[in-house]
C-alpha cells in the first residue's frame, strides 16, 4: 500500500520454477528515493544480484516497471521500463518502451512485475487484478511478433470474451533462439536494447498480457489537468516537439548529422555518406511516409507509418535509417523500411544487429572472417536477418554480437561497441561529449544512457563539438536529468521542450550564439550543480516534471531533489555493475574512435576519452577506479 | 557565382523545393533570392526570410556563416534546426 497517488502500491514477484507469486516489499520511503521505472528496477537488482548470476540462468530477473505518472494521462507519459541482466553485456540493461503495456499493468493493480526462475515449457502469462495465470504457449512458439499478438488477441477473446482490452509484450524467433540482442515487442513498440528478448526466451516466456480496471488515482485532479493542458500546449508550440518530430520524426536528423560529420558511415570509419539524401528523413517523408502516429496520451506523435508489401507498418527511426543506411553503405530506403519491419517481426534490436553486420562486412573485407558480407551489397540482408533470428549458418555467429565475434576472429579496433553493446548511429569523433557518454554509460554503447550530449553538440544546440571542456560535467548532468525523467514514466522527447524554443529555432541569433559559446566555459557551474543539486531547491515552469510529481502523485519535489533521484538511480545501477566486474577499464571505446582521426587534417577529430573520463569520475564523486565507494552510496541513501 | 542550393527538413517540405541554382557571392545574398524563388513557385508560400536566416548553413558540407564567400559550383545546404533521436 502507499500514501501516494499515481502508484498502485504493489509490486509482484513471480517464480517460474514453482509457479508461486508474492508481493515484493517496497515502501513509500523507497518510492521517495527511487520513484519507479528503471531506478526501482536497479534497486531490486542491487538487492538480489551477487555478481555471479548468468543472464540465461533462472536467477536472472526480468523486471517490468512503471512510473507513477504512467497512466495519469500526463502528455507523452505512458512509458514503462524492462530491466534485466543483459546476455549481450553481462551487465544490467534496461529498455524504456512506449505503447500501452505500462498502462494496462497498472490497471491490473501493479507498479511492477518481477519474474525469476525458468518455466519447463513455453508459456504466456496473463496478469490481471486477481494475480497471474500461466498458459501454455506451444502454439505460439515459433511465431513472429505480429502473428503472436494476433493469435493472443484471438485466444483472449475465446477465454474472456470479445470486449477485453489488453497490453501485450512478446518475443519473436530471435528471443526464442537466444539471440543476444533480441528485443521484446509491445504492439509496434520495441524494448530493444541489451537482449531482454533472449532472457524471456531463456525463461520460456513467449508473452505477457495485462488487463484490469483498477483506478489510477491522481492526487489533485484539477491542478494536474490544468498542468497537463499547459504542458501539452508548450509541447505543441515548441519547434521540436510541435513541428519537427510530428512531421518528420527522428529520421529528420540524418541530414543534420551528415552536415556535422556525425552520421556513422562504413562501420564508423567516416561521418559522411555521399548518398545520405536517399536514406534521409526528407526522403522518408516524400517517398515512403504515409502518416504519423503516437503512443497513448502523446501529442508529439513521432512514429512514421510506411507501407511494406501493401501493409501499413511502423517506419524506421533514425537509428535504423543511419545504421542500416550509411553504416552499411546502403542507399536503398525501401530496403531499410522492409528490414525495419522484419527486425520488429523477428524481435531484434536494429542497432546491435546493424552494428554486428557492419563489423562482419569489414572483417570479411580485411580477410579475418570469410562470411560473404560486403559493404554496399545488401540484397541478401533480409535472409541474413532471418538467419540470425533462427541461428542458421553465419547468422548463428552474428547472433552473438560484435564484441564476441571480434574476440574470436580479431578486429577489436573496429568492433564499434562499448561494454559489448553496439553504438547508436551518432559518430562520436564529431561529438566528443557523446563519445564520453557512450564509454561511461552503464548500459554500454547507448546514446541515451550516455547522456545524449550530441543534442548539445550540433543537434539542437550548437556548442563546440570537439572541445572536451565541460563535457564531463554536462554528461553527468544530462544522464541524471534524463534518468529522472524516464523513471517517472515520461518520454524523453518531452525534454526537448525544456530548451527555450528560440535557442533551437533561431540558432544564429546573438543570444543563441552566446549561449552556445558560453556553455563549454561553464563546466565549473554545471559541476557545482552536479555535486550539490540541493542548491536548486526551486521549481521552474520550463521543467514540468516536478510539478507533475506534486500534482499527480502528491510528492514534494523540486529540481534539486529531482536531479538527486536521477543521480541515485545512476549510482545504484553502477553499483550493481561493479559486482559484475565493471570498473574504469570497462569504460572504453574502440581504438578507431579514440586513436584514429576522422579527418587526418584535423587533430581534434577523435574522442579524447581518458581526459574527460578522469573529470567525469571526479565530478560523480567516484574513485579513480570509476566506481562509487561505500561513502558515496551512503550519502545517496543507497542501502 | 552560380551555386546549387539544397533545402532540407521542413524547409523542403513546406516550400516544395529540393534544390535550385542561384547567383550569389555570399551566403547572405542567397536569402532574398531564395525567398523570391519560393514565392515565384508558390505565391502562397508562408515562409519568410527569418525562416531562412534561422537555418544552419553548410557550404560543400562544411558549416558556414552568412558572410561566407561562395565560389562557382559550390553546394549550399540549408537545414532548419532539428533535435531528438
Amino acid at each position: 500500500m502507499t500514501e501516494y497517488s499515481g502508484y498502485m502500491g504493489k509490486m509482484l514477484m513471480i517464480d517460474l520454477d514453482d509457479g508461486s507469486e508474492k508481493e515484493y516489499p517496497w515502501t513509500d520511503r523507497d518510492r521517495e528515493l527511487y520513484i519507479g521505472g528503471k531506478a526501482a528496477a536497479s534497486k531490486i537488482m542491487y538487492d538480489n544480484f551477487t555478481g555471479k548470476e548468468d543472464p540465461f540462468s533462472g536467477d536472472n530477473l526480468i523486471i517490468v516497471s512503471t512510473g507513477p505518472v504512467t497512466g495519469t494521462f500526463a502528455p507523452s507519459s505512458n512509458r514503462f521500463d524492462i530491466s534485466s541482466l543483459s546476455p549481450l553485456t553481462g551487465l544490467t540493461t534496461s529498455s524504456n518502451c512506449g505503447g500501452d503495456f505500462g498502462f494496462y499493468l497498472k490497471k491490473a493493480g501493479l507498479d511492477a512485475l518481477i519474474i525469476r526462475g525458468k518455466s519447463e515449457k513455453p508459456i504466456w502469462i496473463e496478469i490481471n487484478e486477481g494475480g497471474v495465470k500461466f498458459h501454455p504457449a506451444d502454439e505460439l512458439w515459433g511465431l513472429k511478433t505480429g502473428e503472436t499478438q494476433t493469435a493472443l488477441k484471438k485466444k483472449l477473446a475465446e477465454l474472456n470474451g470479445p470486449k477485453g482490452r489488453y497490453g501485450m509484450l512478446c518475443i519473436g524467433p530471435a528471443g526464442e533462439n537466444l539471440v543476444r540482442y533480441a528485443a521484446v515487442i509491445s504492439g509496434e513498440r520495441a524494448g530493444g536494447r541489451g537482449g531482454i528478448g533472449a532472457v524471456f526466451g531463456s525463461k520460456n516466456v513467449k508473452a505477457l498480457v495485462s488487463t484490469g480496471s483498477r483506478e489510477i488515482k491522481i492526487f489533485n485532479k484539477e491542478k494536474a489537468m490544468e498542468h497537463h493542458k499547459k504542458w501539452t500546449a508548450a509541447l505543441k508550440a515548441h519547434p521540436i516537439t510541435g513541428s519537427q518530430l510530428p512531421r518528420l520524426g527522428t529520421a529528420s536528423l540524418v541530414s543534420s548529422m551528415e552536415m556535422n560529420g556525425q552520421l556513422a558511415t562504413r562501420n564508423f570509419s567516416a561521418g559522411r555518406f555521399e548518398s545520405f539524401e536517399k536514406v534521409s528523413g526528407e526522403a522518408l517523408a516524400e517517398e515512403e511516409n504515409i502518416t504519423n502516429s503516437g503512443c497513448l496520451s502523446c501529442p508529439i506523435r513521432c512514429t512514421r507509418t510506411v507501407e511494406v508489401d501493401g501493409k501499413k507498418v511502423k517506419g524506421p527511426e533514425l537509428e535504423t535509417l543511419g545504421l542500416f543506411g550509411a553504416n552499411l553503405l546502403n542507399d536503398n530506403l525501401k530496403l531499410v523500411c522492409r528490414w525495419n519491419n522484419e527486425l520488429d517481426e523477428l524481435g531484434m534490436d536494429s542497432i546491435s544487429c546493424a552494428g554486428t553486420i557492419a563489423w562482419a562486412m569489414e572483417a570479411n573485407e580485411k580477410g579475418l572472417w570469410d562470411n560473404g558480407l560486403k559493404f554496399g551489397q545488401v540484397d541478401g540482408i533480409s535472409q541474413v536477418l532471418e538467419d540470425i533470428a533462427f541461428r542458421r549458418g553465419i547468422g548463428d555467429e552474428l547472433a552473438e554480437g560484435s564484441k564476441r565475434l571480434s574476440d574470436k576472429y580479431g578486429g577489436k579496433d573496429f568492433a564499434i561497441q562499448s561494454k559489448g553493446m553496439e553504438l547508436s548511429a551518432y559518430e562520436p569523433r564529431r561529438a566528443v561529449g557523446q563519445g564520453l557518454g557512450y564509454a561511461v554509460s552503464n548500459r554500454g554503447g547507448c546514446h541515451l544512457n550516455g547522456g545524449y550530449l550530441v543534442v548539445l553538440e550540433g543537434l539542437g544546440l550548437n556548442i563546440d563539438r570537439q572541445t572536451p571542456k565541460a563535457k564531463a560535467q554536462l554528461c553527468m548532468f544530462m544522464q541524471d536529468f534524463m534518468e529522472s525523467i524516464s523513471l517517472c514514466g515520461h518520454c524523453l522527447f518531452t525534454s526537448y521542450a525544456v530548451f527555450p524554443g528560440f535557442l533551437i529555432s533561431k540558432p544564429n541569433s546573438p543570444i543563441s550564439r552566446f549561449v552556445n559559446f558560453i556553455i563549454p566555459h561553464c563546466g565549473w557551474a554545471v559541476g557545482m550543480l552536479d555535486r550539490f543539486p540541493a542548491m536548486a531547491c526551486m521549481n521552474m515552469p520550463l521543467i514540468p516534471y516536478t510539478y507533475e510529481l506534486k500534482y499527480a502523485v502528491g510528492m514534494k519535489m523540486n529540481i534539486g531533489k529531482f536531479l538527486r533521484i536521477g543521480e541515485r538511480s545512476y549510482n545504484v545501477e553502477r553499483a550493481v555493475n561493479a559486482r559484475f566486474g565493471v570498473s574504469a577499464e570497462s569504460d572504453k571505446l574502440p581504438k578507431r574512435l579514440t586513436d584514429v582521426l576522422q579527418d587526418p587534417k584535423d587533430p581534434s577529430s577523435k574522442v579524447p576519452l581518458e581526459r574527460m573520463k578522469r573529470i567525469y569520475y571526479r565530478t560523480r564523486g567516484w574513485g579513480a577506479d570509476g566506481l562509487p565507494g561505500q561513502s558515496k552510496l551512503k550519502r545517496l541513501g543507497i542501502r | 557565382m552560380r551555386v546549387k542550393v539544397k533545402l532540407f527538413g521542413l524547409l523542403r517540405i513546406d516550400s516544395g523545393i529540393k534544390e535550385v541554382e542561384l547567383e550569389a557571392s555570399t551566403v547572405r545574398e542567397l536569402y532574398p533570392l531564395l525567398l523570391a524563388e519560393m514565392r515565384r513557385r508558390d505565391p502562397e508560400c508562408s515562409l519568410d526570410e527569418k525562416d531562412l536566416r534561422a537555418c544552419v548553413v553548410a557550404v560543400n558540407e562544411r558549416r558556414a556563416k552568412p558572410g561566407t564567400k561562395l565560389s562557382p559550383g559550390d553546394v549550399v545546404c540549408l537545414l532548419p534546426p532539428v533535435a531528438g533521436g
